[in-house]
């Protein structure tokens, strides 16, 4: 029950915002054994105060929707959540976003249900996605009172899985990006990273193509055995 | 849900570093951007092909590098690197590509859907115009960088391509025909100036006087300083509008031998430009060698001339002087050179008494001569009655001989082929051109497809033209009257490819003497020059100029003006290389061929030459459809 979920101290959401939420959950969940060629797939890198899981606040989130094995440049999406404090100023210089643009942000609120509006229920993408899925859930459940557990899939463990021969020799995003000659119009920007990932997102697909795992579900198994194996970070 | 306008603007920022997407509105590319999709080819994977059927989408690669092949062809002929869009054929005539687009990288390309690409050619002007005439919206870039380039080189050096008017310093000093000498050579004294003009009560110009013309017809003859000005002046003098360019002017003053040049606007006078306004830092002047050439009297004094014309060429390619226009004035020079060769040699040897022209084959014959050229030559003569062919020729044999051997000692080596005035083969009466013109028409065997190639580009240089123009107009009868041959013709230039291909961007010789380069003369103007020829044989166009042939059969095969000029452009960008090339070499002092490195080149010039190959395939493509190869 919808209800049941929201937080025991609800955040103050108007009419308007609580008829949006309720229509991202009564979206229906995404069947993983979809062939890649008919899923939508949202790829997303986020940026954050700073690295610290527990203590940090997500800043802002890039994304890029993949649909029949196709980055979408249409529907790419980036929003700045507005802080009440501004991050440290060491951090600024990682992800440029300045203190005036962290205070132009969306409200959070805001920010979130539209990222929800966007993404709908499509699984997730991320290079290291347990910062990225912690940082967006904590969000989620802090100004939208929304506990969910959303899919995600770490190209981290993916791409070991897909190229055994280079387990080992590549474990950052940059060795993987530098590999395929992917190139970054803006590092440590949330939007130029979602994009950079989602175009190894799109070698992955086509790896996984010529080994017959043709779906999520058949990827997420293989990073799980990669993940067991210990192999990547 | 709009896009992220980072995104948006970081794809537009990439974008706009390539033609055409650089000439595009901010607002076209902002709609075309919304419209991309991104996608993956894994190194070694088929893109699009054949196949696949109608094209459904443009690729604009964003990174990697595509290789384009076609079994026809053996195989690549055709890479294409970040920032180039294909395949813009197959779209614009909306069937299936010709070629099988390979990824050579890794690569990713962004796609627009064929509706949108439709919409964007009728929305942004650069991108169509792009899209069916590529050639020329490169070609002007290039102009720029050339120009750019050489004015390092060469300061305040006048471009000959300026307008004539731009170049005259003051308003031109005049007097009238009635005026007596001495008032005129007071004004010129007074203005410290060498020549004036005589002018009639309209202002317009009837003659001319210089102080070079004072010794010959004023001080010799004795004559009074109260001559009237009409006496002693050079009349009808060459004018030109004030709106011709500067190469036109030194054209002019080389075909006529004159130093002085009138411009006239509405006819009348507004300026004098002189040889020395044209050719203010060079060491030789048009003028000056077409006045040498002429008056010299030994073949040694001929020997110099040849040597200035010679770095003449050097320097106006150092100028960074149009190939069309450095083409033209080398082969009037040449031309005037062989011409006085020729007097010499004849009123040694008192051969005159035959009537005879003089030929010019091959690149000569078409006006398309670069800074190295060897002779084709040969000699067409009549016959009066009651003398036989052999027995001429036997008179005239010496002398072609000397002729050859003299052109030779000024820097025009003798043809290895043979093909010279002083083979008995080629030094022929006019019965028996039209003999052996008939013979290869009707055999149409490869070495008779190979002599047409060489011999129907004749152009008389000196003697009795009319015999040339009577050849030509015989030769084209025939011709036009031979579908036949010219099928062979044609089929015999599609045999040549242009070099399109895999290193690179072309296809070069991959070890030996010549690896790693490309024939510049055989590969690039001679695709263009075969199909000319073959254009203007099937439709009577008597020029044997590539671009003169180009133009005129252009509308009698219904070819549209705008391709003919691309195809002229792609042409002449070759010559352009060709000349660069030679000149560069010469040098570096290294022997001068048709041969480059294309990684030599500069970005563009080897995108403009990649072009140019396409265009080439164009023209040929056009020969194959209308001779059904």
């Amino acid at each position: 029950m919808f209800l049941a979920r929201l937080l025991h101290k609800p955040p103050a959401l108007d009419a308007v915002q609580r008829q949006r939420l309720a229509a991202w959950d009564a979206l229906p969940e995404p069947d993983l054994a979809t062939p890649h060629a008919q899923a939508r797939y949202v790829v997303v890198d986020v940026e954050s105060t700073g690295l610290d899981i527990k203590r940090d606040r997500l800043i802002a989130i890039g994304a890029c929707a993949v649909q029949a094995g196709r980055i979408d440049l249409a529907q790419s999406f980036e929003v700045i959540l507005r802080q009440e404090a501004v991050s440290a100023r060491d951090n600024i210089l990682v992800h440029g976003i300045g203190e005036q643009r962290q205070r132009e942000g969306l409200p959070p609120t805001e920010a979130l249900l539209a990222f929800l509006d966007y993404a709908g229920k499509a699984p997730f993408i991320a290079y290291h996605a347990v910062f990225d899925q912690t940082m967006i859930e904590r969000a989620l459940a802090r100004h939208l009172g929304l506990r969910c557990r959303r899919q995600w899939l770490d190209l981290a463990y993916v791409m070991p899985a897909l190229r055994p021969d280079l387990i080992g020799s590549h474990k950052s995003l940059d060795d993987w990006t530098a590999l395929y000659g992917i190139s970054n119009y803006a590092r440590h920007s949330a939007m130029a990273d979602a994009l950079a990932t989602a175009q190894l997102w799109l070698v992955a697909l086509n790896l996984a193509s010529t080994r017959n795992l043709d779906s999520y579900k058949a990827l997420q198994t293989e990073a799980r055995a990669e993940r067991w194996l210990n192999r990547a970070y | 849900m709009s896009a992220a306008p980072a995104l948006l603007a970081a794809t537009i920022d990439h974008l706009a570093r390539f033609a055409p997407f650089d000439a595009m509105s901010p607002e076209d590319l902002a709609w075309l951007v919304e419209r991309l999709k991104l996608g993956y080819y894994a190194k070694g994977e088929i893109i699009l092909a054949p196949a696949h059927g109608e094209v459904d989408r443009l690729f604009i690669i964003k990174q990697g590098v595509v290789q384009g092949e076609q079994a026809a062809k053996g195989g690549a002929w055709l890479e294409l690197h970040e920032g180039e869009s294909f395949p813009l054929g197959a779209l614009l005539s909306k069937r299936a590509a010709i070629s099988t687009f390979r990824a050579q990288t890794d690569v990713f390309c962004y796609e627009l859907a064929a509706t949108d690409f439709e919409a964007l050619l009728k929305r942004s002007a650069p991108f169509h115009d792009f899209c069916t005439r590529r050639i020329a919206a490169l070609l002007a870039q290039s102009q720029k960088s050339v120009q750019a380039q050489y004015v390092f080189t060469v300061s305040e050096q006048q471009s000959l391509d300026s307008p004539l008017a731009s170049l005259t310093r003051r308003r031109p000093v005049t007097c009238t025909a009635d005026t007596p000498l001495r008032q005129a050579l007071e004004t010129m004294r007074d203005e410290r100036i060498g020549s004036i003009v005589v002018v009639d009560a309209a202002d317009r110009p009837i003659g001319l006087f210089t102080v070079r013309d004072l010794i010959g017809r004023v001080v010799l003859p004795g004559l009074a300083l109260d001559t009237p000005m009409r006496a002693v002046m050079t009349p009808d003098p060459v004018t030109l509008p004030a709106s011709a360019r500067a190469f036109e002017a030194a054209l002019a003053m080389a075909r006529h031998g004159f130093r002085h040049i009138l411009l006239v606007d509405g006819g009348k006078l507004v300026g004098v430009v002189s040889e020395k306004d044209l050719f203010t830092l060079q060491r030789v002047g048009v003028t000056q060698l077409s006045a040498s050439i002429r008056a010299a009297t030994d073949l040694d004094s001929l020997k110099h001339c040849a040597a200035d014309i010679f770095q003449l060429g050097h320097n106006m390619m150092a100028q960074g002087v149009a190939p069309e226009q450095l083409t033209q004035i080398l082969t009037t020079l040449n031309d005037l050179l062989t011409q006085r060769v020729i007097e010499l040699e004849c009123n040694a040897a008192e051969v005159c008494r035959h009537s005879f022209c003089w030929l010019a084959f091959g690149s000569e014959g078409r006006m398309e001569q670069t800074l190295s050229t060897d002779q084709d030559n040969g000699i067409v003569f009549s016959l009066r009655p009651g003398e036989t062919a052999d027995a001429v020729r036997a008179d005239l044999l010496p002398v072609a001989e000397r002729i050859n051997q003299a052109l030779d000692a000024c820097g025009f080596p003798l043809c290895k082929g043979q093909i010279m005035a002083m083979n008995p083969k080629w030094c022929l009466s006019l019965d028996e051109w039209k003999a052996k013109f008939a013979d290869w028409i009707d055999a149409g065997d490869p070495e008779a497809l190979l002599n047409a190639s060489i011999f129907f580009d004749f152009r008389p240089l000196l003697g009795q033209t009319e015999l040339a123009d009577t050849l030509r107009q015989w030769l084209l009868g025939k011709t036009v009257a031979t579908p036949r041959f010219l099928h062979q013709m044609a089929a015999n230039a599609l045999r040549n490819r242009p070099p399109l291909g895999l290193v690179r961007d072309f296809v070069v010789a991959s070890e030996g003497e010549h690896a790693h380069t490309l024939d510049l003369k055989l590969n690039g103007s001679t695709p263009f020059v075969d199909a000319a020829r073959v254009f203007a044989l099937a439709t009577g166009v008597e020029a044997t100029g590539t671009a003169q042939r180009l133009r005129a059969a252009g509308p009698r095969l219904n070819i549209p003006p705008a391709e003919i000029e691309a195809w002229i452009s792609a042409f002449y960008f070759i010559q352009l290389l060709r000349l660069r090339n030679q000149h560069a070499k010469h040098e570096a002092g290294l022997p001068m061929d048709n041969r480059i490195n294309p990684d030599h080149l500069n970005d563009l010039d080897r995108r403009i030459l990649k072009e140019a190959f396409r265009q080439a395939r164009k023209v040929q493509a056009r020969l194959a459809l209308d001779y059904r190869i």
